[in-house]
């Protein structure tokens, strides 16, 4: 049976752990990283990993980093460019009836082959 | 009467004529040769059994004479060199430069589900490529996303973000997921056309697998700026990259004979070719005018959405007046072929079901009489394979009934002197035989010669003697495979007639083989058919049994004929040997060479150890996935109570089981709602239990 220090010791193991996970995950500058966690275990100072991890995520938000992905220009980055909206609208797909399309299908046959001054 | 309007009658009166001569190609020798077929049989075409073998006989002869003489014109057209109506050569001197800065292009890159890294591969060639030519100012490039699969859906985000940052192309390349896929590749490029269509000129159209070179779009572009009466240009593209052998003997194929059969069907049709759906330029003004698909009324395999819209887009685009045109002499543009025949035959059937309508559009209003036929060209080109079949069961039966029910000598009720014996003259029906072996083979044959004396390149296939043995081994490869089409093909058309629809399966695009099972158990049937097929025929005609043997005989060994064709260890093996050999495999293209590095570069170092495959996890553990995904997010909704509180179970569900006990549908649904995935996040960091959290990969 592990004693109670033995476990708070685990317990503590994994709080630290899962803070330096995430701001491993947040890909920050090494200092900044590790400042990061070290302020937000030392404010939570506790064997909670709920508490650490409320702590972290207020360090994380009081410098500013819970702001999304920011463009140069500070915006939200978007991965599109602004739209210029335009209309599709579909025509007509009514069908020709066999005869007619024969005889227009001759009509311009003849055209394309003579010329349009002999089917005039 | 403008410049345009002269060059229009120039080539539609060229294009008329040339019609006619190969219309009289066509019928003239079909008309013949049905009539040799006639008196090939016992009755020479009296009983209505050889009525019916007759009538098909005739369309099936008609329909592969066109591609014999669409190749024999092609071998005219080259070994002539005289380029009439090449849209290439007005450009060939020109500087390669684009001097109108408002004629801007996008580049389109519809994707579904696709293979994430070989497609962000394909644009940063794409955009390397345009940057050698020092014109990518005026083109931007679209990854456009139909991805139902939320681990796709997320691998794309954070890919295009890392090819953005990596290639500095923000502003450049761009990246849209769509919600719902309607009207699937085609609604994808007009949900395009909508939003951004305006500010952009042309577009070129590519698919997952293409590639071009640089070069080659500047080029399009050019034509495009000298031709504002083009509204669709199709280049052909090359077939490349794929290593299996039924791949190898495609890409052979395609590299040999495709050239002469590009320039035959260039001959003919001019400005009344097919757009095929990717390695084209549109104009984007009439496409957005003119070309919009309406879903086809009505209930059935024939109705709904278009499914081979690019065929349909084209007619549209002639039809408002603009030409459709296929620059058959461009280089630099490739595609990639399905790795295996079950892959190619999983594609065919959505081909299939969309050439099929195609029949219903066939008397639509205003359309040219061009588009008319390459509608009907789309359809026989499953239509075929069913009519074949019908073809060899006709003539089947007639063997059996020849043998097994007496001839009537005397068939008519009046008294006859002579008895009409049934004669059969087998040098007609070697004649015959020798005819269509000849309509078949004989465009290989100067193919082989048209390489070899007259471009003289003879060298980049492997040199003549392997030239001619990999045109042999094509030969006896697409005679196995034939008989293997043409029954799945008839199975495709009886389905889709039928009102068996067609899923929207994503086509493999690496080089994986058939197993032996999945071979199995695709052709065993085939297996089946062909014996109990032979031992009908041994048993009552044997000699016509030797007929049918080589179609039978691929039928049979349709298993190991599936399984080793899609091998990759054959396809090396033969490359190795120079076999099979393409320009492109002798000397890789730039392109394809930047293709390659882009494949193979190592991926760039994430601090969070998931594997990109794992999106949706991503997504909900590691917090710039998460950032990147939210801000990717548009115009979020703030959901219904009772959606907000489905997707509250769905959480709960996540959390309790982990992400593997969720469907896709649940996934994504999550993916949409930004808060929703942020408490998720938040929560599954909170998890005390190793365990649970270890299902998140938090360990």
């Amino acid at each position: 049976m592990p004693t109670l220090q033995q476990k708070n010791m685990e317990t503590w193991q994994v709080v630290r752990d899962r803070v330096l996970l995430y701001v491993r995950a947040m890909d920050l500058p090494p200092f900044e990283g590790l400042e990061i966690a070290l302020e937000s275990l030392k404010q939570a100072n506790t064997y909670s990993i709920e508490e650490a991890m409320n702590s972290l995520a207020y360090t994380i938000e009081k410098r500013g980093l819970n702001k999304g992905v920011l463009d140069a220009q500070g915006e939200h980055i978007a991965s599109i460019p602004s739209m210029n909206r335009g209309v599709m609208v579909s025509k007509n797909f009514d069908r020709t009836p066999w005869l007619t399309a024969l005889k227009i299908f001759i009509h311009r046959w003849t055209r394309d082959l003579f010329g349009p001054s002999r089917t005039r | 009467m403008n410049v345009q309007e002269n060059r229009e009658i120039k080539w539609t009166r060229s294009a008329s004529w040339r019609r006619i001569i190969l219309l009289s190609l066509i019928i003239v020798p079909t008309i013949t040769a049905s009539r040799y077929m006639a008196g090939v049989l016992p009755y020479k075409g009296e009983t209505p059994l050889e009525i019916g073998l007759v009538v098909v006989f005739a369309i099936l002869f008609a329909w592969i004479s066109i591609g014999f003489w669409t190749a024999m014109l092609g071998f005219l057209v080259l070994l002539k060199q005289k380029k009439s109506f090449s849209l290439t050569s007005d450009i060939k001197n020109t500087p390669l430069d684009i001097k109108d800065p408002e004629a801007k292009t996008a580049i389109l890159v519809p994707i579904y589900n696709e293979d994430v890294h070989r497609v962000m591969a394909g644009v940063r060639t794409t955009l390397q490529t345009l940057r050698n030519t020092g014109q990518d100012q005026n083109f931007h490039i679209f990854i456009l996303s139909d991805t139902t699969d939320p681990d796709v859906w997320v691998h794309e985000e954070t890919a295009w973000y890392e090819l953005c940052r990596e290639e500095e192309a923000f502003g450049s390349v761009f990246y849209r997921h769509r919600k719902s896929n309607v009207k699937r590749k085609s609604g994808n490029v007009a949900d395009f056309c909508r939003r951004w269509g305006k500010s952009y000129r042309y577009m070129i159209v590519f698919d997952a697998d293409s590639i071009m070179s640089g070069v080659t779009m500047v080029r399009m572009v050019q034509i495009m700026e000298q031709r504002p009466d083009i509204g669709i240009l199709q280049t052909p593209p090359a077939a490349v990259n794929r290593q299996s052998l039924i791949s190898r003997v495609q890409q052979f194929a395609n590299r040999a004979y495709g050239p002469i059969f590009a320039a035959g069907l260039h001959f003919w049709v001019l400005g009344d070719a097919q757009y095929w759906g990717h390695n084209a330029i549109i104009r984007v003004e009439p496409f957005m005018e003119h070309c919009q698909l309406p879903r086809l009324p009505g209930k059935g395999p024939l109705s709904g959405d278009i499914l081979s819209h690019d065929f349909v887009e084209a007619a549209l685009m002639r039809r408002a007046g603009y030409g459709v045109w296929l620059a058959y002499d461009m280089e630099g543009s490739y595609e990639e072929t399905p790795p295996t025949l079950l892959d190619e035959l999983k594609r065919d059937r959505r081909w299939c079901q969309g050439n099929l309508q195609h029949l219903r559009l066939i008397f639509t209003r205003g359309l040219f009489p061009v588009h008319r036929a390459l509608f009907i060209n789309g359809v026989m080109s499953y239509g075929s394979a069913f009519l074949w079949l019908l073809f060899l069961v006709l003539s089947s039966i007639e063997a059996i009934t020849e043998v097994i029910i007496e001839p009537q000598y005397f068939p008519s009720a009046e008294l006859a002197l002579f008895p009409e014996w049934p004669v059969w003259y087998p040098h007609w029906a070697i004649t015959l035989l020798g005819s269509t072996v000849l309509i078949l083979f004989l465009p290989k044959v100067l193919t082989i010669l048209y390489i070899t004396f007259v471009e003289k390149k003879a060298h980049q296939f492997g040199g003549f003697i392997r030239l001619c043995f990999s045109v042999l081994i094509e030969i006896v490869l697409s005679t196995l495979l034939a008989p293997i089409r043409m029954i799945f093909h008839s199975r495709f058309v009886v389905m889709t007639l039928a009102g068996r629809a067609t899923g929207w399966g994503t086509q493999t695009r690496d080089d994986r083989g058939t197993t032996w099972g999945d071979a199995f158990q695709y052709h065993i049937g085939q297996t089946l058919l062909a014996a109990l097929w032979g031992t009908l025929l041994y048993e009552f005609n044997p000699s016509f049994f030797w007929w049918m043997s080589p179609i039978l005989g691929a039928l049979f060994f349709s298993v190991p004929i599936s399984a080793l064709t899609s091998r990759v260890s054959i396809g090396k093996a033969l490359k190795r040997n120079g076999i099979l050999l393409t320009p492109e495999e002798k000397n890789l293209p730039l392109e394809l060479k930047i293709l390659d590095e882009k494949m193979e570069a190592p991926l760039s170092y994430t601090p969070f150890p998931l594997p990109r495959e794992q999106g949706f996890v991503r997504a909900v553990v590691d917090p710039t996935v998460l950032a990147l995904h939210t801000s990717l997010i548009l115009r979020h909704r703030i959901a219904s109570p009772s959606i907000r509180r489905r997707r509250e179970d769905i959480q709960e569900k996540a959390l309790l089981y982990g992400p593997e006990s969720l469907t896709q549908k649940e996934k994504m649904e999550l993916l949409r709602d930004p808060e929703q995935l942020k408490e998720l996040h938040q929560r599954v960091w909170r998890i005390p239990e190793w365990e649970r959290a270890a299902q998140w990969g938090l360990e």
